[in-house]
């Protein structure tokens, strides 16, 4: 089974003077401030810092998910500040997001929640990227696929309440990998485990990057965990160190 | 269908909520559905008792209009009567092809069962062409009448004893036990009379009602010379209002109605009411629409983060539109067909209080099985639910995946 997409994009993530401030009432806060950064595809890459560095924001940019203030910003090719780019389907298309908390739907089966992203935009990106999602049909047999991979293939029909929290972050990788992702990333992913749960939940990562090339960027205040990533990325205070 | 699937998942996360809400919808159809369907009922009821009278002129004692045709069409006890020279006057009109003269009475059998009698004479046999008597009509010894239908082997009548025979509705008969040949004590009249004849069903008021000759309940009833209504065909239909004015001309003290003039009065009423009724049909389905619209906004608020992850993960505002929007349509849907079975279930109950409330109605049930008014309250609720869910939908879609997952 594929796993990810093939990321043959160079950088796969460029950032040229990367600002992000946010307002706050009257004062307003740079959380990021002036970041240059490059991460190549396959690559497997710690963002590290304490609380407040700005680590979930810079992954909040190079996900799509929030617009920088300043500076330049590319990912997987696409110029994130060029007018018409639409960041939902470049995020369905290409990037995987893992959160520390799971935010797995209650009231759906571990298998229904991987499932879940495959739903959104589908008959769009049909037409825009034709054979490449029909690759990924059918849906259900892949997400079933990537539960065994992740060690869930005996829990597919259980709900999160019947899950441990380990179990539930599997859950959360499984579903962010159905969409055959080119970059996965991962937001204090171990943040919310015990240091066994933790473990597995890394090593998973570590594996999905060492057996499919996939590149992962991962936040974590956990220190620890530095010497496994193949290259770390320090914020302090908004400044990569 | 997984849009469905999915937004079904997500109502019951809260079921009492969801209950509740789909409840108030219900309500509001249910309420929509038994009106609707009454004011239908009403007016092909309506039509169909007038038209079973069988004339096209109504004579009665002057008084209320409305009580006049709950008698004429229901039968009952009206202290108001009419002299019965008056009918041969009415005969005598040119414009006139039948008139029939009837008395009516009302008595209580054991069980506290309202019996209404009706005197009649042949005149009346001339505006039924439809009856088909189980047995004879009285006074006639031949048995062999067109109207006879089978031979129950009965005693022929006498002219003489035809004074004291009954011919009952077959409703009247089923619940009396009685048939061709039997005899029947008039309650509270203590008179015994000779079932001579029961009608077939003829699915109209006649059905419930009991027929004496004329003069007989006029005795026995001691209304001797008195009658309550006058029934008229018209020689010419297309001339009623011209034997309308003419009979009204001749007598002062009397009520001439045309029963198109009945149907339209008792129309304009249902009419006025049918104003009020739709106010309240409208004020139920606004509040089961803002109640719907209040749990889906406050579903949405709650589940902030939840949106921002679906966003987060490729949901568009498109999707996540779609998804609150089916949830709600979801909603009121659910709420229009429970409602359907509601109004269905509770017709008799609705159908007695609207009964109550307003001065005559049909007889027979007025609120029944419709395929349009059920696709009609769906599709409303349909709409309900697209108009309802927009804002709720347009909330969600709105929702900033970076700032949602912020969101405490």
């Amino acid at each position: 089974m594929e796993i990810a997409s093939a990321c043959t994009i160079k950088p796969a993530v460029n950032a040229k003077g990367l600002v992000r401030t946010y307002r706050r009432g009257a004062e307003q806060i740079r959380a990021l401030k002036g970041i240059d950064l490059n991460i190549q595809c396959g690559e497997f890459v710690g963002v590290v810092g304490h609380s407040g560095a700005g680590k979930t924001t810079l992954l909040n940019l190079i996900g799509l998910m929030d617009r920088a203030t300043e500076g330049s910003l590319s990912v997987l090719g696409h110029d994130t500040a060029r007018r018409g780019v639409r960041f939902d389907a470049l995020r369905r298309k290409n990037i995987g997001f893992v959160f520390q908390e799971f935010y797995l739907m209650p009231t759906l089966t571990a298998l229904e929640n991987v499932l879940l992203p495959t739903m959104w935009g589908k008959a769009r990106d049909m037409t825009e990227i034709g054979s490449a999602i029909s690759d990924r049909v059918p849906s259900r047999q892949r997400a079933a696929e990537l539960l065994k991979l992740v060690g869930l293939g005996q829990r597919m029909t259980h709900k999160p309440s019947e899950l441990s929290g380990g179990e539930m972050q599997r859950v959360a990788v499984a579903r962010a990998l159905v969409n055959s992702p080119r970059l996965l990333l991962a937001d204090e992913p171990t943040g919310n485990l015990d240091t066994v749960t933790r473990d597995g939940i890394f090593n998973l990562l570590l594996a999905l990057n060492r057996d499919s090339g996939l590149t992962v960027i991962v936040a974590t205040h956990d220190l620890s965990l530095e010497s496994r990533f193949t290259r770390v990325v320090r914020l302090e205070d908004g400044n990569v160190v | 269908m997984i849009w469905f699937k999915l937004s079904f998942k997500n109502l019951i996360r809260r079921k009492t909520r969801s209950i509740l809400t789909v409840l108030g919808v219900a309500i509001a159809i249910a309420v929509l559905y038994s009106l609707f369907q009454f004011q239908q009922g009403y007016q092909a009821r309506l039509k169909g008792e007038l038209g079973a009278l069988g004339a096209h002129v109504m004579v009665v004692p002057k008084g209320c209009p409305y009580e006049a045709a709950t008698i004429a069409l229901h039968g009952g006890k009206w202290p108001r009567y009419m002299d019965e020279g008056l009918l041969a006057k009415v005969k005598a009109n040119p414009g006139v092809a039948e008139a029939a003269g009837v008395i009516m009475d009302a008595v209580f059998a054991p069980g506290n069962k309202n019996v209404i009698l009706l005197g009649i004479d042949e005149d009346y046999m001339k505006l039924r062409p439809a009856w088909h008597i189980n047995g004879h009509w009285w006074g006639d010894t031949s048995g062999d009448r067109k109207d006879k239908v089978g031979s129950p082997g009965l005693g022929q009548t006498s002219a003489s004893d035809s004074d004291s025979s009954v011919i009952m509705g077959s409703t009247s008969a089923q619940e009396a036990g009685l048939k061709p040949g039997d005899y029947w004590v008039v309650p509270e009249k203590n008179v015994r009379l000779h079932v001579v004849g029961v009608l077939n069903r003829t699915n109209t008021q006649d059905d419930g009602f009991v027929f004496l000759p004329r003069k007989t309940l006029q005795k026995i009833s001691g209304l001797e010379a008195k009658l309550v209504i006058i029934l008229i065909k018209a020689k010419q239909v297309d001339k009623t209002d011209a034997l309308v004015a003419s009979l009204k001309a001749s007598e002062v003290d009397m009520n001439v109605f045309p029963l198109t003039e009945l149907l339209g009065t008792i129309g304009a009423l249902m009419a006025s009411t049918k104003v009020f009724v739709s106010a309240i049909i409208l004020i139920a389905v606004i509040l089961g629409g803002v109640g719907v619209l209040n749990t889906v906004l406050m579903a949405v608020f709650e589940r902030t983060r939840e949106i921002g992850m679906m966003k987060a993960m490729g949901g568009s505002r498109g999707d996540v539109f779609k998804l609150v929007w089916a949830e709600t349509i979801l909603t009121t849907v659910l709420g229009g067909v429970a409602g359907v079975v509601i109004a269905l279930v509770s017709s008799r109950l609705v159908e007695a209080l609207i009964r109550g409330m307003i001065p005559y109605a049909p007889k027979g049930s007025l609120i029944g099985f419709s395929l349009p008014t059920m696709a009609m309250c769906v599709g409303l609720s349909l709409v309900l639910g697209l108009v309802a869910g927009f804002y709720p939908a347009f909330r969600a879609a709105s929702v900033k995946p970076v700032e949602a997952i912020k969101a405490e």
